[in-house]
């Protein structure tokens, strides 16, 4: 099957500072690819330039076949985009965030009620989801963005910090969602400064220094080409 | 269109709270409670006191009583013969008259020697209510000297028009607006088309502030809460997320509008009432208000509510763009300065200043600014000025659809995520 995604030479420059220096990589469908690298390296503009809300300075994107340069509004309605720090807002409930999102992607009103279905288990938050955003806590904040995130079900989810501000127990349970759609056929695109969560949930790993993509291939590969015990290791090797 | 509307809803949502709702709500009320207690002061105020210090006691100091009867004072006659003693032990409340006639004062009149009444109004307050019962005193004095003035000319001569005698030149004014005529005073006309414009101007103002303010507060939201980026990522054109927040801000806009109208409405009514202002006069001169043509008709009332309506669309459409600039809601509010200023300036101009005589420059100045045509529309309309505001409503349209395609733009562009005004040097270090 034909990747999901093609990211090829792509350049991110603001003003003198290039931040993003000609990386490529590709994502399969059902793969999950993590981005590894550290404060500063280029991972955010990469994952915003993949959900076309920065234009990179040269190179391409294509989400399957698609041209994201070229046609952006066609390639939103294939993606879903979670920023690290994604807000949601305070004035609505937990119920009515999930509503818009899902309204936002379906026309039909019947999807739309599946994805909100989705949404609603996935974010796991039963009674509370009646009560306004602004009464939640930065972990229920972060498990619904989530679970809006990946309640359309999209050709590609891009996650950035997918598990930030979450404690243990809710973090495996959302690597394990991450997988589970992942097994149904959904790509994932994320990035992470959590080692193990990267070895987890990842099928491939990229590693991303100073805008440069310094080394991909599964965990194991990655291990073996740094003489490293974990991804840790190698990640130091690289921000070295 | 169907995201339009999911996104219009979100929008209202947002903007429709209880923040919001709740300063409105007892805006409307205290313009009410306000209105009603100036009403109440007026019944109670309508007769006004007024004492007569009588040391003559003749046949003229009765017809003095008289008159400041007619006038609607309660007349009460003090003891005594110096009006500045009892004015000095008045211990109020309100407004104290005294009217001083002095001893001789008929029988020098009826020997036809002018004669001097002497007044003392001791002041608690500045308001209306003062001026309105100094006004009244002045109205009635003057009833009484021209009464008195025929008389003594009836005495003094044999003529059979003493009322020609004592105002031999009479006016028969007139005023002309295009090519129509009519029989009324000018300040007739002024205080019509006043009590027609007034709020205009006014109720724009606030509506374009507030609009502005809270549409450049829901775009800065949208980073300060750090949900632009998820929105920006959903599968929503640009132009209507822009519009989206357009439509909610301005449909909010002219709901609370409307309320503040009919608040203030309510309140100048009830003060026109106590002040026997301007409402008085226009309802007596509504025929040759009719004949001059100063009545707008429907099409009049639609092209008038298009250059308003236009006139908030391109404030909002600026107001998304500096608020695409800010970082948070308290910056957004410090971009909106230089839209503060360009509203203000034909704001004040129109009050105070009649564009048509101002230099070219200063002229052409105002003009360019958009906010200039929907203040200048009413007057133009009542003029029958259409080309005026035609021109008006197209300079504003170019100046919507202009700002709306440079908003639209900011919003497909990195800026929108990378901009910061003021913090160039600094944006470019943090994006990595």
């Amino acid at each position: 099957m034909p990747d999901v995604l093609v990211v090829d030479r792509l350049v991110k420059r603001y003003g003198q500072v290039e931040a993003v220096k000609g990386i490529s990589f590709s994502i399969a469908p059902g793969e999950v690819f993590a981005l590894i690298g550290p404060n500063g390296a280029g991972k955010t503009t990469t994952l915003r330039t993949v959900a076309t809300i920065l234009h990179p300075t040269s190179g391409s994107v294509t989400m399957a076949g698609i041209d994201a340069l070229a046609r952006p509004a066609a390639v939103r309605e294939l993606i879903s985009y979670l920023p690290e720090e994604a807000g949601a807002y305070k004035h609505m409930t937990g119920e009515s965030y999930l509503r818009f999102f899902a309204e936002v992607f379906f026309a039909d009103p019947e999807l739309a009620q599946a994805a909100l279905v989705t949404g609603r288990r996935i974010a796991g938050l039963g009674d509370r989801l009646a009560d306004k955003l602004g009464s939640y806590s930065k972990g229920m904040t972060r498990k619904l963005v989530l679970a809006r995130a990946l309640m359309t079900r999209p050709r590609l989810a891009i996650l950035d910090e997918p598990t930030s501000g979450l404690d243990v127990l809710n973090a495996i349970e959302v690597r394990d969602q991450v997988r589970k759609f992942a097994s149904e056929g959904m790509s994932v695109l994320l990035s992470s400064h959590n080692m193990l969560e990267v070895e987890y949930v990842s099928d491939r790993v990229g590693l991303i220094s100073r805008g440069e993509l310094r080394a991909v291939g599964t965990p194991a590969e990655i291990k073996e080409r740094f003489g490293a015990a974990n991804l840790e290791q190698a990640f130091v090797a690289v921000a070295r | 269109m169907r995201r339009f509307g999911v996104l219009l809803r979100k929008e209202l949502r947002e903007l429709m709270t209880v923040q919001m709702l709740l300063p409105l709500m007892v805006t409307i009320v205290m313009f009410g409670l306000i209105g009603n207690l100036v009403g109440g002061q007026t019944t109670e105020g309508g007769g006004a006191t007024a004492h007569v210090v009588d040391a003559d006691g003749s046949a003229a100091s009765e017809r003095i009583v008289g008159s400041l009867a007619d006038a609607g004072f309660i007349v009460v006659t003090s003891p005594g013969t110096d009006p500045a003693v009892a004015a000095a032990a008045d211990d109020g409340p309100g407004t104290g008259i005294y009217i001083g006639i002095p001893a001789g004062f008929g029988a020098g009149l009826a020997s036809g020697q002018a004669q001097k009444l002497t007044t003392y109004t001791v002041m608690r307050n500045f308001s209306f209510f003062a001026a309105r019962d100094a006004a009244a005193l002045n109205a009635a004095l003057d009833a009484a000297n021209r009464s008195a003035s025929l008389s003594m000319i009836s005495a003094a001569t044999t003529s059979t028009d003493p009322a020609g005698l004592r105002d031999p030149i009479s006016l028969s004014e007139n005023v002309i607006i295009g090519n129509r005529s009519a029989p009324v005073t000018i300040a007739a006309v002024t205080n019509f088309i006043t009590g027609q414009t007034t709020f205009i101007p006014i109720v724009l103002f606030i509506v374009i502030m507030f609009a502005a303010s809270m549409i450049a507060s829901t775009v800065a939201s949208e980073k300060e809460n750090k949900t632009l980026e998820t929105l920006l990522a959903a599968p929503i054109g640009r132009a209507p997320m822009v519009l989206a927040k357009m439509a909610a801000a301005s449909l909010v806009a002219l709901v609370s509008s409307a309320a503040y109208l009919f608040g203030m409405q309510y309140y100048m009514g009830k003060l026109g009432a106590a002040t026997g202002g301007g409402a008085a006069v226009a309802g007596g001169a509504g025929a040759a208000m009719d004949q001059l043509g100063l009545t707008l008709g429907a099409g009049e009332w639609a092209l008038l509510f298009a250059s308003l309506f236009l006139g908030i669309l391109v404030a909002l459409a600026i107001a998304v763009i500096l608020g695409a600039f800010a970082e948070n809601v308290r910056a957004a509010q410090a971009l909106l300065t230089p839209l503060t200023i360009a509203v203000m300036i034909p704001y004040f101009l129109t009050i105070f200043v009649d564009l048509d005589t101002t230099t070219p420059l200063v002229r052409a100045i105002v003009l360019a600014i958009p906010f200039t045509h929907p203040f200048r529309a009413a007057p133009a309309l009542f003029l029958r000025d259409y080309g005026t505001v035609w021109l008006g409503i197209g300079y504003q349209a170019l100046w919507f659809a202009a700002a709306v395609f440079v908003a639209t733009k900011v919003f497909a562009s990195d800026r929108i995520l990378t901009l910061r005004l003021g913090r160039r040097k600094s944006a470019a270090k943090e994006r990595p």
